[in-house]
């Protein structure tokens, strides 16, 4: 701590001068909020946010990020010694710039991707093809930590919409990177800071890609033979450069869950796509994927089941309750039915079930999420939740498959050296939490 | 920068053990090729008489990524700096080894380990010549799609190195998006992957912070691409556009549809008037009749086979007679200046060399003259090349919706001819060079980018900036839904070349920066674009600098390039 530094409790006195005495509060315990030595505290600019990073790095105190509340302080951290400071972007909502003609948008981190779609879709524009389970989130939120769902087969991931970044360093001093379409002027230096779950910097704000809105949108779904069937029917697909929108196979079991009852047998595999774009190319990729199942031996469903599916998905219907999946796995190009075949297999040991679907094509693999359930259909509760979970991961990285959320292997060192690097007082710590 | 100080003895000592006796060279000739790329700045030095001063120590062509890593460890310990080398085809200096130190070419890994076309992705050594990979990818059914004008003399590892990008960008991404995963031999010595789900896993997206390092960070000896099947079918025409900004417009259009051309190339009035009017085309003018170099007849005559051994640069002749200006280029650009003269290049070769350097000393009197004139004689404004290719029924629609748009966009449809013409000479750019330097000329290009918003702002801008130093024309090549790449070229007398050379860089980036473009789009920084680094990045240089002390705490990752100081940090 230097000469500057911020005795505790003139910590709360500071932060009020910086944001006003209304957006700085004591979390209360009572509603689920941390206990200890915190302060809840919104910031309306980023330059704001530079001056609670500074105070903090002077108090000694470590910032939290807050967006949404998805990943909202809940937990006691009785341990954590050093005061803590829940930042809550969500005043910072602002689109600050919407530029029409290269289709990009520069809105503030505090602003959910719900909030800017209704901003843009009027203008017959949207953010992408996101599952809207993640656009409560705020944009700093979905910027700031990466999960599978964010991704569209069409759009790419949210990491790919970003032009530009601005974000807060633990020095207090406020980074933009160059807004380009492509750069080559070194690294991409956003990247450091994607996915990085607050713990290199604070995203104040962000360029995204925008799109038009689809001009024309099929739905087909397709039951095959196996689940071998429809994962070489996708493939097919992608080699004849079809690109749909969203893309998803299910096992037989998670088909039967998620699609309906008897859309088809155990040991068969349902197919679902949607494509989108100008309405020729839009049929066309439809045909591509239709001509692919049905050279993998699979044949169409109904219409009212893709666009049953089409609906949960864009929660223009209420989907049944099931159990969520417990379990998602990258797995390696060519490798999602064998990985699939060991889950079930260990799963099946401790006599539980496993089904699974698969997205998020791509070279560097597919997604593939797992839901386990007793052998009657109801859901794994207790103890047995964690071994029916651990056995199945155990399986799925003896296959091939990598778990979200594991560092990339032989990089720890370098994750760590660059943290201490930008961050050598661990001012963004979340982990304390 | 005064070169380290390394004990030759000591360095041999301790590099044989590691590639042998066979793999390491110490021999003043291969020091000299090493000691450039193919930077014009240099290439002006060279026309001069001046060899480059900078000089590495010693180079070495390992075979394996262990082999690799023990070089690197060496030179931690000797205090040695290192380079990467793929095919010396850069154009920023991105390998002039400022501090000497230890050249590791890495053509010697240059193995395809798989090509997987059922899951389209492909594992290759970072050595490998462009054009060769391309091959061998096409005869198991594939393409990477990227076409640098560089393909027969560039590398998998070089482009990965300065997030290079192809003819056909505009449907394949430039290599940063072909790329799934590297290995790289980082500056503490270690071997590290950063392939697999990068989507999966939490913190960085270290392939995307390594790739454009230019080897600052580490040395890049593998890569995982994704691939694409060979394209059944491929469309190519040619259209008119009245000038810069319909075209511009008309490629905004169908890329915001969500089409997805290979090839757009939108040249401007003056590019259009020197490339493309028929009265100075080879095809339309015969042969016989053509008094163009043998470069420009036979321009891969000049490229190094792909098998050629040590990767030592095509030689730069010396100019033959500076006062004689040769056909060509200069010739054609010359042109402009008597646009109502029988076929202009006859009189352009009849100028005499004074005339010739009084009217390119006056490049602001050209620049002024040639867009308008150009215009007027060639009746036309902006020509446009479309490709569309890849699976045959997808190709087919697609290519009738692109069509669509550029029509109702304004543009007039001249066939295919003018796509045709561009295929067979696509590659010829890179081979000009030497023609240009013997007609007493320099000639460069800079490529910049920008949203569409402020496309207009940059292309205007930056042409003006340099138009106030060198005859400048330019192409749009690199078209994205939100926006697009401009690339200039531009020519000037190699007379006081350097100061000139510098002037108009300082000026071209400083006019990209004001109006919000990006300093490169494809040729990465090198030595040449560091001083603009601080304009580009501003604050975020800090997240740079804090990856360079990760990945290299000594410095010793080819110093001095992206703009980060040519000085050796941290001694082991």
């Amino acid at each position: 701590m230097n000469a500057a530094a911020v005795a505790v409790e003139d910590l709360r006195a500071a932060l009020e001068v910086v944001v006003g005495q209304v957006h700085v509060r004591r979390p209360d315990p009572r509603r689920g909020e941390p206990a200890g030595t915190a302060w809840l505290v919104q910031p309306g600019s980023a330059s704001e946010v530079a001056e609670i990073v500074a105070l903090a790095a002077r108090a000694g105190a470590t910032i939290i990020p807050v967006g949404s509340g998805a990943r909202a302080p809940a937990r006691e951290a009785a341990a954590a010694a050093r005061p803590r400071l829940y930042v809550d972007s969500r005043r910072m909502c602002h689109v600050l710039h919407l530029d029409e003609t290269s289709l990009v948008v520069h809105v503030q981190a505090g602003l959910t991707a719900l909030a800017l779609e209704r901003i843009l879709v009027p203008r017959g524009i949207t953010l992408g093809d996101f599952p809207p389970s993640t656009l409560g989130s705020t944009i700093g939120g979905l910027l700031a930590v990466r999960t599978p769902g964010k991704t569209s087969t069409r759009h790419g991931t949210i990491d790919d919409a970003v032009l530009g970044l601005s974000a807060v360093l633990a020095d207090g001093r406020t980074v933009h990177t160059r807004v380009a379409p492509r750069r080559a002027s070194g690294p991409d230096l956003a990247r450091a800071l994607l996915g990085s779950e607050g713990r290199l910097g604070f995203i104040t704000a962000a360029v995204l890609r925008i799109h038009r809105r689809a001009e024309a949108r099929f739905l087909a779904a397709f039951v095959l033979p196996s689940l071998d069937d429809a994962l070489a029917a996708v493939r097919l697909a992608l080699r004849e450069e079809a690109a749909p929108a969203a893309l998803r196979v299910f096992d037989g079991a998670d088909a039967r869950a998620q699609l309906g009852e008897g859309i088809c047998g155990e040991e068969q595999a349902a197919l679902v796509v949607a494509t989108a774009g100008p309405t020729d190319l839009a049929a066309c990729d439809r045909d591509l994927m239709a001509s692919a199942a049905t050279a993998m031996g699979g044949t169409a469903l109904d219409d009212a089941v893709a666009e049953r599916w089409w609906r949960r998905r864009t929660g223009q219907e209420r989907a049944p309750q099931l159990p969520a999946p417990a379990l998602q796995v990258t797995a390696p190009p060519g490798r999602e039915a064998a990985i699939a075949r060991a889950v079930r297999a260990a799963v099946e040991k401790l006599e539980a079930r496993s089904r699974v679907h698969v997205s998020r094509f791509d070279a560097d693999g597919a997604v593939e999420f797992f839901t386990f359930v007793e052998p009657g259909g109801e859901a794994i509760a207790g103890e047995r939740t964690g071994a029916v979970r651990g056995a199945a991961a155990q399986a799925a990285e003896k296959a091939g498959a990598v778990l979200l959320g594991s560092s990339a292997p032989g990089l720890e060192p370098y994750e760590a050296e660059l943290k201490r690097l930008l961050d050598p007082h661990g001012v963004f710590d979340p982990e304390v939490d | 920068m005064p070169p380290v100080a390394l004990d030759p003895d000591r360095l041999r000592r301790e590099l044989v053990p590691i590639v042998g006796e066979r793999r390491l060279s110490m021999r003043a000739s291969d020091l000299a090729s090493y000691g450039r790329d193919m930077w014009p700045r240099m290439l002006i030095g060279l026309a001069a008489g001046r060899l480059p001063s900078e000089l590495p120590h010693a180079v070495v062509w390992p075979e394996s990524d262990r082999e690799v890593a023990a070089v690197v460890r060496a030179a931690r310990a000797l205090g040695a700096p290192i380079i990467p080398y793929g095919g010396g085809s850069g154009v920023c200096g991105g390998t002039v080894p400022v501090l000497g130190g230890i050249t590791i070419d890495l053509k010697r890994m240059a193995e395809i380990r798989s090509v997987d076309r059922d899951s389209l992705v492909c594992d290759v050594e970072a050595g490998i010549n462009g054009e060769r990979f391309e091959r061998e990818l096409n005869r198991r059914g594939t393409t990477l799609g990227h076409f640098p004008s560089s393909i027969y003399c560039s590398t998998v590892g070089g482009w990965l190195a300065c997030r290079a990008a192809g003819q056909m960008s505009t449907k394949y991404g430039k290599i940063e998006d072909r790329v799934a995963g590297l290995t790289v031999v980082t500056g503490r010595g270690d071997i590290v992957h950063t392939d697999g789900p990068a989507r999966a896993l939490r913190g960085p997206d270290w392939t995307q912070l390594v790739v454009g390092s230019e080897g600052t960070l580490g040395v890049i000896t593998s890569a995982r691409l994704r691939v694409s099947p060979v394209p059944a079918l491929r469309i190519l025409r040619g259209f008119e556009l009245e000038n810069v900004a319909h075209g511009v417009e008309a490629i905004r259009r169908v890329m915001q549809r969500g089409l997805r051309p290979a090839v757009v190339r939108l040249y401007d009035e003056v590019d259009t008037f020197i490339n493309h009017v028929p009265l100075f085309g080879k095809r339309r003018t015969g042969g016989g009749a053509s008094e163009e170099s043998q470069d420009e007849r036979e321009p891969l005559a000049r490229a190094p086979a792909p098998e050629a051994g040590s990767g030592a640069l095509p030689e730069i002749p010396p100019r033959e007679d500076r006062g004689a200006p040769a056909e060509g280029m200069l010739g054609r650009a010359l042109s402009l200046l008597s646009p109502g003269a029988a076929p202009a290049r006859r009189l352009a070769g009849r100028l005499r060399a004074g005339a010739v350097n009084a009217v390119l000393s006056r490049p602001r009197l050209v620049n002024g003259l040639a867009g308008p004139l150009a215009e007027k004689v060639s009746r036309r404004g902006c020509r446009l090349i479309i490709g569309i290719e890849g699976s045959r029924i997808r190709t087919e629609v697609e290519a009738r919706l692109v069509m669509g748009e550029l029509e109702r966009a304004g543009a007039s449809d001249l066939g295919e001819e003018p796509g045709r013409h561009w295929l067979e000479h696509r590659y010829d750019v890179s081979y000009k060079m030497s023609p240009v330097f013997r007609s007493g000329l320099f000639v460069d290009t800079m490529e910049v980018a920008a949203t569409w918003e402020r496309l207009m702002d940059l292309y205007r801008s930056v042409r003006q900036a340099i138009a106030e130093h060198a005859v400048v024309m330019a192409h749009l090549s690199h078209a994205y839904p939100e926006g697009c790449s401009i690339y200039f070229t531009f020519f000037a007398p190699l007379v006081d070349a350097e100061r000139t050379y510098d002037t108009i860089w300082q000026a071209g980036m400083a006019a990209a920066s004001r109006v919000g473009g990006t300093i490169s789009h494809h040729h990465g920084v090198g030595l040449l674009k560091g001083p603009a680094m601080q304009g580009e990045h501003r604050e975020a240089m800090a997240i740079l600098r804090a990856l360079k002390a990760t990945f290299d705490p000594d410095g010793i990752m080819n110093p001095g390039k992206l703009g980060l100081p040519a000085m050796l940090g941290r001694r082991s």
